[in-house]
């Protein structure tokens, strides 16, 4: 069964006195489990895509169906503990909470709820599966890039997402790190069996059996 | 959350003093004019609650020492059903205590912020009395409040002293108005009022700075020393049945329009208008400001939030609600206000604290614990309603929006 749906999706966005569309119907199916590579280039509305699986833009029209249920329905409320339930999230820029230290950061998605043992366990364990126990009470500004891209896959893995979605994890990072990330990331997933999508304009990191997806100008090449 | 709040509000110190500052201010100013308030309260006390009579006093008068009456007037209010006792007083500015008057009191004292305060404070007032009414009337405050006989307390004017200079005066002369040998005035000894000399026959303590302001003496001698011959200032009246004060009261002014027959919890009514009046302008005074240091968490809580929207993108995209990034920046605000509250209310506290060692003169800066209380309910107020704005406006954007603000 696919784990993420799009049918027919568009976009747009306000753009001077009228709209402009950046997607044109996008229609696509991902199975569980699965990579799933969004490729393109830039400014093809990979990242717009994203954002409407990860339920943080709503589209225009077309529907977004995620492990079975429909985002296009669902209310402010239903969407934020879809994201906070289900969705995992990597951004280009690590997207760190300076004021808090590696672990806490991990620790975000559960802070509004309180934090309990069980979870700082979790969340120390995650660290540790991405090769950072020795850095848990550090803060964001005295990791390298590479160190905070890990500390932000420690924080969308925590909550065993069905779905994590990366845009361009790699994209401020030397191609050695981003490696690296890129072989955690696929552990991870391999571990946890989530369905693993991921945006990037660089097709080096892409293995056979993925998944690829062309997007150009707001639409799927087939 | 609550520490993730209280470290984003350390995070940037300076900000977060310079809204401290701004609203404990106001929060300092609320509690120190209050207790400004509350010590004048107190200065007044509760002596005079405790007298039955009324006193017949001019229309308008604000008190005695400002009224004159006809000298015909006692007994005219005998005359009216239900009277008891009619005691006629005289009041007025006393002439120069031991030869020291008001300004050179003042003079002498320049240098001494204590003696300073006291003379402004406490003008002496002379009350004349007629020993025989004002022996039958139920509560005399200086009777009451006279010295025990181990305190050398004296005794009280009775019929011997009609004719003669004998005065009672407060335990505060005695001791301001010191004996050559140094040591306080006590009963037999020598006070020199004006250019007469008086015996002291008793000495009297009621601990209201107002109330102590006074050398009770024999109504003759009064009227010769205020130099107001026949004068009168007010009578003193008490019921037959003090259940029908009010009722006699009423007669008595119905017969005599010009004058006001006054009960003691009328002045104090009439005090408490004035406080009324005087709480109401510090109140708005004290809105205004506050006024300001709400405007000053509202600046401070926006600038952060907008500084930090693409933050709160990261936490909406990591599956925080819009209410929850919501409490956050409240939560930081109320923070800030209750911060700023205690900052206020020690400030105040340390400020009456030195205010208070330099009034002695009989009013003092109260800050009740209530006052604290409201200090700091009305900071934390302000601040949480300081931050509502700020953290509505973090809280409704989309979580790509914010972040997307944030970058640019
Ligand atoms: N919120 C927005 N408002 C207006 N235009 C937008 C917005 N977000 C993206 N765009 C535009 O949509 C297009 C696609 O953007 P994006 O999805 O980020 O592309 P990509 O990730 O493939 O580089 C770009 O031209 C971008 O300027
Ligand atoms: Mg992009």
């Amino acid at each position: 069964m696919a784990m993420i749906e799009t049918q027919d999706v568009k976009k747009s966005y306000p753009s001077g006195e009228g709209l402009m569309e950046i997607l044109h119907g996008v229609s696509l199916s991902i199975p569980a489990g699965h990579c799933a590579f969004i490729v393109g280039p830039s400014g093809s509305g990979k990242s717009t895509l994203l954002h409407l699986i990860g339920a943080m833009d709503q589209p225009t029209s077309g529907r977004v169906i995620i492990d079975g249920a429909d985002l296009t329905t669902m209310s402010e409320a239903q969407k934020d503990i879809f994201r906070r339930d289900k969705i995992g999230i990597i951004f280009q820029a690590f997207n760190l909470v300076g004021n808090l230290t590696a672990i806490e950061n991990v620790l975000v998605p559960f802070l509004p709820r309180g934090i309990t043992p069980e979870l700082r366990d979790r969340a120390t364990e995650m660290l540790k599966k991405v090769g950072l126990g020795h850095r848990l009470t550090h803060r964001p500004n005295k990791m390298s890039g590479g160190e905070q891209q890990r500390v932000a896959i420690a924080r969308a893995l925590v909550k065993h997402p069905q779905v994590v979605l990366a845009d361009e994890p790699t994209g401020q990072l030397d191609s050695h790190t981003g490696e690296e990330i890129f072989r955690i990331l696929r552990n991870l997933q391999h571990e946890s069996g989530t369905t693993l999508v991921v945006v990037t304009h660089d097709r080096r990191f892409i293995q056979p059996g993925d998944l690829v997806l062309e997007i150009e100008d707001g639409l799927l090449k087939h | 959350m609550w520490r993730f709040a209280w470290r984003n509000i350390l995070n940037r110190p300076t900000r977060t003093f310079l809204a401290l500052v701004g609203l404990s201010i106001p929060i300092l100013g609320v509690v120190g004019l209050f207790s400004l308030s509350k010590g004048l309260r107190m200065l007044v006390g509760n002596t005079l609650s405790q007298v039955q009579g009324v006193i017949v006093l001019r229309n308008n008068s604000p008190s005695p020492a400002f009224s004159d009456i006809p000298a015909d007037l006692p007994d005219q209010v005998r005359g009216v059903p239900g009277v008891k006792i009619v005691s006629p007083e005289l009041w007025g500015i006393a002439p120069p205590i031991e030869n020291t008057n008001l300004i050179a009191r003042t003079l002498s004292s320049l240098g001494d912020q204590q003696k300073r305060m006291q003379s402004l404070l406490d003008t002496p007032l002379i009350a004349g009395q007629e020993p025989v009414t004002h022996g039958k009337i139920t509560t005399s405050v200086y009777r009451k409040a006279l010295l025990k006989p181990d305190e050398n307390g004296g005794r009280y004017l009775d019929e011997r002293d009609i004719g003669k200079n004998h005065v009672v005066i407060s335990k505060k002369y005695a001791n301001q108005f010191k004996n050559p040998d140094g040591t306080p005035k006590k009963p037999g000894d020598k006070l020199k009022i004006g250019k007469e000399t008086f015996d002291v026959i008793g000495v009297y303590h009621t601990n209201s700075m107002i109330l102590d302001g006074v050398l009770v003496m024999n109504l003759d001698t009064a009227r010769r020393v205020l130099n107001r011959p026949n004068g009168l200032s007010d009578v003193y009246v008490e019921m037959t049945d003090p259940s029908k004060s009010a009722e006699v009261s009423a007669a008595i002014e119905a017969k005599f329009p010009d004058f006001d027959a006054r009960s003691m919890s009328e002045f104090q009514t009439a005090f408490g208008d004035l406080m009324g009046q005087l709480d109401r302008i510090l109140a708005l005074t004290v809105s205004l400001a506050l006024a300001v240091g709400v405007v000053g968490i509202v600046n401070t809580m926006l600038m952060s939030t907008l500084e930090r929207m693409s933050e709160f993108g990261v936490l909406r995209t990591n599956g925080w609600s819009s209410a929850h990034v919501m409490r956050l920046v409240t939560l930081e605000s109320a923070y800030l206000g209750v911060l700023a509250g205690i900052l206020g209310c020690f400030l105040a506290m340390v400020g009456t604290t030195i205010a208070n060692r330099f009034l002695t003169g009989g009013i003092q800066l109260v800050v009740t614990p209530w006052l604290i209380l409201l200090g700091l309910g009305l900071s934390f107020v302000t601040g949480t309603l300081g931050g509502l704005y700020p953290a509505w406006k973090a809280s409704h954007m989309a979580p790509m929006e914010a972040i997307r603000l944030g970058h640019r």
